[in-house]
């Protein structure tokens, strides 16, 4: 695997990016322009190519993990299951550990900037490029003639290096770099038109809210620097093993270590909830939709909001170690999922409906993963960083031809206008229902039966929020592109993005809608790659992955720890028992036509409100006030937050203020006069401009100092 | 056995450490910038006869070295020094040290 050429060049992936944000950032303003995205694109599209091939060899040459099959092994037994030794060398063999420079050596951490790359990190790797690519080229339709053109160019470059950072980084502290890179990036992003007062505020949010979640995240990482005594994932500097091969060995119980190993995945979840908007955490999104649609399309959907699923399952064995952090994911990513696409219900602006979709389908992926399902996890990632980066894409079409409108009341039929932008999300709106052979499909349903493998209860729940999904999806795309043409007039609008085409026709520029038809494709088409019969070819997303030693080890932890786990969820062979395979394809299939059953239903409750009875439509959540007003208003918990924290917070703040201004100023102000004093005091006595004062004064301290060098 | 012995070396000092203080004395006590300067002058001399006396002492010709060093070196330092004292009896028509007090800023 070292030797492959993609491979070598890896350290090219975040630093051409980088590097592209620099010419954007430093020579944009005066020299560049309008033709600002060329550095970015070009870079991008550069590290696009090296992750790609990267992909693609790596395909050919992972070594499959061959385990002992459960009859072999009695489950349940205690930690240290089988020779582990031979487990962890059968998983390393897939991954490649780049040491680029020592980063940090201070007493005795040691960490080197470096790279880990294994297929989990390819597969995001090509994510975060390919869709970054593709988000990068349709903003410059999007954002042309804008003042702040070659910053948002420079933060986009900037972006996509924090990110591939994150992803390919080969311990903690790159984790956390690229986890600070990006929340700064989509802080600075969010507030890109920073005239606005509502982007201000949003940005802030985003940022104050992503702490709360970070402040765990880096306990976490303290933890584990504690514990392990290492920060890095695999190997580390002076060649011991790293935090995730020694989550392996046991800790003896009632000591610090055993205690402090179950704490480390409910802080490092923190930081996921915060950064992957989940409950509680989860009221930043929403408003980030304040930036401009290419930044709410690759930052807030597409790569940076799915860094936490991509942690839990990075660190899987950690968190398959402790069922109870498992079982926490699961049920907050069921249950944000479900809160999430209710709330979606009853919004009436394009971009928070998808907002609250992401934060739903994110919720969706922390089931998975909590599940015990990481390939359905990461699989659901892949396929919806494709449909919805086109969703929110075409909704920036549309808001385009809309002059700054979003208002979804507003609009009607706008397929006459938009013929293209009609079909893509369509496209989009169909592979995020779960329509079948869509890629939202395959992957959904995959999260559906491990979840319903797991917990009848799960299943359950997120069934309910797949017809919820493509509820909300179809009303939306029927409200939007169906009914008789309504536009708002032209001159009222303007306001949202400071810069308006003339009508809804010129919206639909090459360079915009060029982007989004590979992105359709990819929505279509992406949920082919884990098709089930190719796992026997080992050539599925699901095998490829599966030969990560993330995934090998998470399986082997939780098989330890747990038992019945299915190896198919970590992308391993199936069991070769043919009750058990029955067992699980029967499974299979009734969810796969629950399902689809939940789409249809889903898809047409929305063409009989929104489409074909439109006025009874409106009228049918005015039957049940109260909760229409509950979901209207998101439950209030924004409000409610303001109410127990914000307020009390803010209080806090000016009491702090005072106490600086008044003790801390106070005190700091009279140390600086103290001198002074002293000095003026001195003149005063000393200085008179006597010449034998002088000397009287310069004897005796001559005759001091001669005293004391003396004595 | 040496002529010049611990007592001897002692009597020299002693005379250096009087003309010293006495310089020292006329400095702090007179007003008039010429007497300051002569006290100077005083103090001067009391440090050449201790030099003088240790490179008795010593046997070692450089306190007497360093002794016509200072002869030549005060002579300039009195011209100058003399200079400056009429130029500012010239400006304030006094030499009362106390007449250039406001110099202190």
């Amino acid at each position: 695997m070292e030797s492959l050429l993609a491979v070598r060049f890896a350290w090219l992936i975040p630093l051409l990016p980088l590097a592209g944000a620099a010419a954007a950032g430093f020579f944009g303003a005066r020299w560049l322009k309008g033709r600002s995205h060329w550095p970015v694109w070009l870079t991008v599209g550069a590290s696009a190519v090296i992750s790609l091939a990267m992909l693609a060899q790596m395909a050919g040459r992972v070594h499959h993990y061959e385990y002992p099959q459960a009859a072999e092994q009695p489950a349940g037994q205690a930690l240290q299951p089988r020779a582990s030794g031979e487990i962890l060398s059968a998983a390393m063999r897939n991954g490649v550990q780049q040491t680029w420079f020592t980063w940090i050596s201070a007493g005795g951490l040691h960490v080197g900037a470096g790279a880990w790359l294994d297929p989990l990190t390819a597969v995001m790797l090509c994510v975060v490029t390919v869709v970054g690519l593709l988000i990068t080229i349709y903003a410059r339709g999007y954002m042309a003639g804008d003042r702040g053109y070659f910053r948002f160019f420079a933060y986009l470059g900037l972006f996509i290096f924090m990110m591939s950072m994150l992803v390919m980084g080969d311990s903690f502290l790159m984790l956390y770099l690229g986890w600070e890179g990006v929340g700064l990036c989509s802080y600075l992003l969010i507030g890109h038109y920073y005239q606005k007062p509502s982007a201000r505020d949003a940005a802030m949010k985003a940022f104050v809210v992503n702490r709360i979640g970070d402040a765990g995240f880096a306990l976490g990482i303290m933890l584990i620097y504690v514990v392990f005594g290492t920060v890095n994932y695999y190997a580390a500097p002076d060649g011991g093993p790293g935090a995730l091969l020694q989550a392996f060995t046991t800790a003896p119980r009632d000591t610090f270590e055993y205690h402090a190993r179950q704490w480390i995945p409910f802080l490092l979840m923190l930081g996921a909830f915060g950064k992957s908007a989940q409950f509680p955490l989860y009221v930043w999104l929403p408003d980030a939709m304040e930036g401009p649609t290419p930044v709410s399309a690759l930052i807030h959907a597409a790569t940076m909001v799915t860094a936490g699923v991509y942690m839990i399952v990075r660190c899987g064995p950690l968190f398959a170690g402790v069922p109870a952090a498992m079982w926490t994911v699961a049920i907050v990513g069921t249950f944000t999922a479900v809160l999430a696409a209710v709330i979606a219900l009853r919004q009436f602006d394009l971009k928070r409906v998808f907002a609250y979709s992401t934060i739903s389908q994110l919720g969706f992926m922390f089931a998975a993963a909590g599940a015990l399902a990481p390939v359905a996890a990461v699989f659901h990632l892949v396929t919806h960083a494709f449909f919805k980066a086109l969703l929110f894409l075409s909704s920036g079409v549309v808001m385009h031809a809309m002059h700054g409108h979003l208002d979804m009341r507003r609009m009607s039929g706008l397929k006459r206008v938009l013929p293209w932008t009609n079909i893509l999300m369509l496209t989009g709106c169909l592979a995020l229902a779960g329509f079948p052979l869509f890629s939202g499909f395959f992957s959904k349903d995959q999260i559906l039966s491990w979840a319903f493998h797991r917990s009848a209860w799960l299943g359950i729940v997120l069934l309910l929020t797949a017809l919820l999904t493509a509820y909300y999806t179809f009303r939306l795309y029927f409200r939007v592109f169906q009914g008789p043409l309504v536009q708002p007039p032209p001159e009222e609008g303007a306001a949202h993005d400071a810069h308006g085409h003339s009508d809804g026709g010129h919206a639909e520029t090459p360079v915009m809608i060029a982007p989004l038809v590979v992105l359709a494709l990819g929505a279509l088409l992406a949920g082919y790659v884990n098709w089930p019969e190719w796992e026997g070819r080992k050539l599925s997303l699901g095998a490829f992955l599966g030969a990560s030693p993330s995934l090998i080890l998470s399986f082997e932890m939780a098989n330890a720890v747990s038992g019945n786990v299915s190896p198919a969820a970590f992308g391993l062979e199936e069991i070769a028992d043919p009750a058990i395979r029955n067992r699980m394809s029967v499974l299979h299939m009734s969810m796969a036509a629950a399902g689809v059953m939940a789409a249809f239903l889903g898809i047409y409750a929305a063409y009989l409100l929104h489409r074909k009875y439109r006025q009874r439509g409106e009228a049918f959540p005015q039957m049940f006030p109260r909760i229409n007003r509950a979901v209207e208003n998101r439950f209030w918990v924004d409000e409610v937050y303001q109410f127990a924290a914000v307020a009390p917070l803010r209080r806090l703040a000016r009491v702090c203020v005072a106490i600086d201004r008044l003790v801390i100023d106070a005190i700091i102000t009279a140390a600086g006069w103290l001198p002074q004093v002293c000095g003026l005091a001195l003149k005063v006595a000393c200085q008179r401009g006597s010449l034998q004062g002088y000397a009287t004064l310069m004897i005796i301290a001559a005759a001091l100092v001669l005293i004391i060098m003396l004595w | 056995m040496n002529p010049f012995g611990d007592l001897a070396l002692q009597r020299y000092l002693a005379v250096g450490a009087i003309l010293f203080v006495v310089g020292i004395i006329g400095f702090l006590t007179r007003r008039n910038l010429i007497i300051v300067f002569l006290s100077t002058e005083l103090m001067f001399q009391g440090v050449v006869v201790n030099l003088v006396a240790f490179g008795r002492y010593h046997h070692n010709l450089g306190g007497q070295a360093l002794a016509m060093f200072l002869l030549a070196v005060a002579a300039a330092e009195a011209a100058v020094a003399l200079g400056l004292v009429v130029l500012l009896y010239r400006r304030r028509g006094s030499i009362d040290a106390e007449a250039w007090r406001e110099l202190k800023g």
